[in-house]
């Protein structure tokens, strides 16, 4: 079976900035990753090269197989943060733009994820909390029947009801073959729903495990392991 | 379910599953939920549920009938044999502990004793 992501010696550099070097990171279809790192530490820039949004860098990317830039758009999903939008807008009317633009944008999925994140869409963008901003993403975003979902962060500053909503329906809605990449920098509350994760640290990729195996040979929880190799307390020979 | 994240979850949703299967509230020839309510449920992996599931199947305790589901096994004498593995489990890392705080066997008996004993006494 073709992969899902495959990263290849990837080296990005911006301004003369190294932001990320070496990268090789594989993930098999069907998975849930959580993609850890401090602020900074690349993961954005990551999900942003995968859906072609940055470019320019050295290295292979491939998106369930596709290499060239357009073909990766179609095969994964990826909402960033709104731009372009105009504040005053519906929420109806960016899924009525979605819908036009992406033809595997599921129109009923949409109404379910909505209904089940409990989002009324005759709202308008700058009516909406931090929380709510993250569900319409969220909604948006496992509405298309991609074979990759990139999430940047869905779960930062919003309140626990919201995050137990967006974890719920991420259980639901994820198709089996679907692969889901999550971004985060604290674990513990979306630990049960990872099957692997990938630590991203000083411009790369330093440790890529199943969650299990984590607690069946570490001993230790998701988020225990992700600080060991940030404090240095889990050495490289140890991975 | 509050899950103890330095044990593999797979495991913990096993262990949920087997007491309340020996407990008697999921009953012999009981359906389970669909693999993905059990995930929905817990708040866990579709993955790891299934891994759940499906050890509890080769275990012999769920019988897997295809395109019905899973069902607790209506074979009793399995479900004793399971009462009988977790209960030696349980007194078994009770004993552990125990001999750590160096108390010998006869120790060991008796501070259970004292405690079945006083237990009453408190609540």
């Amino acid at each position: 079976m073709t992969n899902a992501i495959e990263i290849t010696d990837l080296t990005y550099r911006k301004n003369y900035k190294t932001i990320l070097a070496d990268v090789n990171l594989t993930i098999a279809t069907g998975r849930v990753v959580g993609l850890l790192g401090e602020n900074g530490a690349g993961k954005t820039t990551l999900m942003r090269l995968l859906a072609d949004l940055a470019k320019g860098n050295h290295g292979n990317i491939a998106v369930a197989g596709a290499t060239r830039g357009p073909q990766r758009r179609a095969n994964l999903s990826f909402t960033e943060h709104l731009q372009g939008f105009r504040p005053g807008m519906k929420l109806r009317e960016v899924a009525d733009f979605y819908a036009a633009v992406y033809p595997d944008f599921a129109a009923q999925k949409y109404l379910d994820l909505i209904t089940f994140l409990q989002l009324d869409d005759d709202l308008a963008l700058n009516q909406l909390s931090r929380g709510m901003r993250e569900k319409f993403i969220i909604a948006l975003t496992l509405a298309r029947q991609a074979r990759v979902y990139l999430l940047d962060e869905p779960f930062a500053g919003i309140d626990s009801m919201s995050r137990k909503r967006i974890i719920g329906s991420i259980i639901r809605w994820k198709q089996p073959e679907a692969t889901m990449l999550i971004s985060d920098h604290y674990v513990t509350e979306i630990a049960p729903l990872l099957d692997e994760v990938v630590v991203v640290k000083d411009q790369t990729v330093v440790a890529h495990k199943s969650s299990e195996a984590i607690r069946q040979d570490f001993g230790i929880g998701v988020e225990a392991f992700y600080e060991g190799i940030y404090e240095g307390e889990i050495h490289d020979d140890e991975l | 379910m509050q899950f103890d994240d330095k044990v593999p979850i797979y495991y913990q949703i096993k262990t949920m599953f087997y007491h309340q299967i020996i407990a008697g509230e999921l009953a012999p020839g009981a359906k389970l939920p669909a693999v993905r309510q059990v995930a929905v449920d817990l708040t866990v992996n579709v993955n790891t549920a299934q891994r759940a599931l499906s050890e509890m199947v080769t275990e012999g305790i769920l019988d897997a009938k295809r395109g019905r589901g899973n069902f607790v096994t209506e074979d009793v004498a399995k479900i004793a044999a399971l009462k009988h593995r977790l209960i030696v489990q349980d007194v078994a890392a009770l004993y552990t502990q125990l001999h750590a705080l160096r108390l010998d066997d006869a120790a060991v008996v008796q501070a259970v004793q004292t405690y079945i004993e006083s237990k009453g006494e408190t609540s």
